[in-house]
């Protein structure tokens, strides 16, 4: 039997063999809405495994969690998934819910429906980053903030920002570029968060030109650009760089496994973030996320779980209480530095998008 | 085979599809059933048609599709498009890339280097392969083969982290060279152009490999040996004979490492440092940034593949001829 001459036989099998691949997009189960399943879009180490292997159990949901290491990337997929979401919760940081929203991607919660929701901390239950009109658009989860660390073995103790740029200690710092633009721009002592140029382009992009400069002209001081949490990790246990801008959680993590560093928040300030669980408009099973959130609340054992997992301070009540002092000392800082958190706001967000995301691209080219 | 029995029109054939009185047998005996096997078995061109259909289904719905839609966004003005906007097509896009030094020196970065990792994924492969080829007894070279293509069967991204342990402040090459005496200090070697050419090259190396050794394991040694006693040395011959008749294969391999170098995500993104950023990251960024960039995304990958096999087709006519195949 040839290709080009086929037997019977072959052309039997090949004809059931196409059926049968026709036929698996009807076979194969869909995304869509089943009772027994509940799709989540979050970041790695923030779902403790114990807590979803005991709610699927409690509940027979199927949980399949879907990881993101970037709100770009979660908002482009929403976005294109348009009015068929094949995910019903996803993990936004409180200070971009509004293009979230702005694009018709969320629903709001309703808190009545989540029987513990009063579990949260005091200080979350309101929290103005997840209210719009009234409603509440989310579930928070854990709270961080972007800080410095430095390696206390090779470097000295520093209460700035310049750290990063000092030459002592060239070719061995690391940031997120787009986090640190913002960053450099308050450490230049301009507004990074961009709330103060509303309908003020030529003087946000003169802050923003000044902060890529700057970058530019130190670009020297960089090991590397990096991306996400578990990446400088890596970069600092290798001992490939020794100071660096980085999440709060990724850091604190480091802290509670021993390692030497020492995480703090300069004098020039930083900001803040709220992560939360929001339900996905047209989501396919939001009773199955209801049922989730109420578990996710109901025991403060998952907060300390998630804390410990991820680094980030728990939303959750009674969760300190259940930590080590190891592990409270890796997430509490000096009154006077916390202090210095800005929470990221909500204003003008689109302008801030464009011209940080175009002068990532001029550091990075350049 | 017979005739008659691929036409079903054989006494032997009906007597068998009587003997079934399930449910095969009454689909077997149906008049659609026949004439579709008896069509079938009557003209090779129809068989040729359904043996072909699911395979060029494929090609046409993941490998063509994809790239057409990609085409398509690159055209928009704006995408993902939400509920009741209009598609509006423009060039601004490809207009972009060619307007912007910040799109055009990257994917000029990335061209010389993908050009850079050939030339030496060639220089590095080509001696292996014609160990292989050429050299060992003819019994171990499957071994040999087998030896060399078992890290292949590791994942990219785990290949790139063993490159990032080998070469990391505290990896394997620096902590040797400590216990040696030979540095104070570790060496910087990750996070630079050397880091990410090795894992790169390392990464790519099967591409090369296999077409290489595939065409200098064809290569009679009777030529070497009638080059040899006309006095001709090893260079000459390696020269005059070897790189000549291994030709196919160095366009070849040359060919399908350029295309997979200049696409190559995942290990710039572990390997590279702050100037090695590469016309991928860059791509990649726009897809995945705060403010949505898909038609600038798309129309620079397909830019990106259009000067790609543009490189690959002009060098394979110019070096390989009229009639070199990739595979």
């Amino acid at each position: 039997m040839t290709l080009r001459n086929p037997t019977r036989r072959t052309t039997l099998k090949m004809m059931g063999t196409s059926a049968g691949l026709i036929a698996a997009p009807s076979i194969i189960r869909p995304a869509y809405a089943q009772d027994n399943v509940l799709n989540i879009t979050t970041y790695d180490k923030f779902l403790p495994e114990g807590f979803v292997e005991q709610f699927e159990k409690d509940t027979g949901i199927e949980v399949r969690i879907r990881l993101t290491d970037d709100q770009g990337k979660q908002y482009n997929l929403l976005a294109a998934e348009g009015a068929d979401p094949t995910t019903d919760i996803v993990t936004v940081a409180g200070h971009r819910l509004s293009q979230f929203m702005a694009s018709d991607l969320l629903q709001p919660i309703d808190p009545a429906r989540i029987s513990t929701w009063d579990n949260l901390a005091g200080p979350y239950k309101g929290a103005p980053q997840l209210v719009r009109k009234g409603e509440v658009y989310g579930v928070p989860l854990l709270a961080g903030f972007e800080g410095m660390v430095r390696n206390t073995d090779y470097t000295k103790p520093s209460d700035s920002w310049g750290l990063m740029f000092d030459p002592e200690y060239k070719g061995f710092t690391t940031y997120i570029i787009s986090d640190f633009v913002s960053i450099t721009m308050k450490y230049l002592g301009y507004d990074g968060d961009f709330v103060a140029y509303v309908d003020k382009p030529e003087e946000a992009q003169a802050a923003v030109n000044a902060a890529r400069d700057f970058l530019i002209e130190h670009k020297d001081m960089v090991r590397k650009f990096y991306d996400g949490g578990a990446e400088v990790q890596q970069m600092l246990v290798n001992e490939d760089v020794y100071v660096a801008q980085t999440w709060s959680g990724p850091a604190a993590k480091l802290i509670m496994d021993g390692f030497p560093i020492e995480l703090s928040i300069p004098k020039e300030g930083t900001y803040g973030f709220l992560y939360s669980f929001n339900l996905v408009n047209h989501a396919p099973n939001v009773d199955a996320a209801y049922k989730f959130f109420s578990a996710l609340l109901a025991n403060p054992e998952v907060g300390a779980a998630m804390t410990r997992q991820s680094g980030f301070a728990s939303a959750f009540s009674g969760v300190d209480k259940l930590l080590t002092d190891r592990e409270r000392a890796a997430i509490a800082l000096p009154e006077e530095q916390i202090a210095r958190i800005q929470f990221f706001a909500e204003e003008n967000r689109d302008m801030k998008n464009e011209m940080i995301d175009r002068a990532v691209a001029e550091i990075k080219a350049a | 085979m017979t005739n008659d029995v691929l036409t079903g029109g054989g006494q032997g054939a009906r007597t068998s599809r009587a003997r079934y009185s399930s449910w095969i047998g009454k689909v077997a005996r149906s008049p659609f059933y026949r004439g579709t096997i008896g069509l079938l078995a009557e003209n090779r061109v129809a068989r040729l048609v359904v043996l072909l259909a699911v395979p060029l289904a494929w090609i046409a719905f993941f490998n063509i599709g994809p790239i057409l839609q990609m085409g398509n966004i690159s055209l928009l003005a704006n995408y993902p498009l939400m509920d009741g906007d209009e598609p509006v097509y423009t060039l601004a896009q490809y207009a972009l890339f060619f307007q912007e030094s910040l799109y055009f020196v990257p994917f000029l970065r990335s061209l010389v280097f993908s050009l850079v990792v050939t030339a030496a994924t060639l220089v590095v492969v080509y001696p292996v392969a014609y160990y292989i080829g050429k050299v060992i007894r003819p019994a171990s070279r499957n071994k040999a083969l087998l030896l060399l293509l078992t890290p292949f069967w590791a994942g990219e991204i785990i290949r790139v982290f063993s490159v990032i342990m080998l070469l990391a402040n505290r990896g394997a090459v620096n902590a040797l060279l400590r216990e040696l005496g030979m540095i104070d200090r570790p060496i910087p070697m990750l996070y630079t152009y050397f880091s990410l050419s090795f894992g790169v090259v390392y990464l790519i190396a099967l591409y090369m490999l296999l077409p290489l050794y595939s065409s200098i394991e064809k290569i009679p040694n009777s030529l070497l040996d009638a080059a040899a006693d006309l006095g001709a040395g090893p260079l000459q011959r390696f020269r005059r004979v070897i790189l000549p008749l291994s030709r196919d294969g160095i366009v070849s391999g040359c060919s399908l490492v350029f295309l997979t170098s200049i696409g190559v995500f995942a290990a710039p993104l572990l390997l590279g440092g702050p100037n090695t950023v590469i016309f991928p990251e860059i791509i990649a960024q726009l897809f995945h940034g705060s403010n949505d960039k898909w038609p600038a995304g798309a129309a620079f990958s397909i830019i990106m593949l259009l000067i790609s096999l543009t490189t690959v087709g002009l060098f394979m006519r110019v070096v390989g001829g009229r009639n070199v195949k990739l595979m």
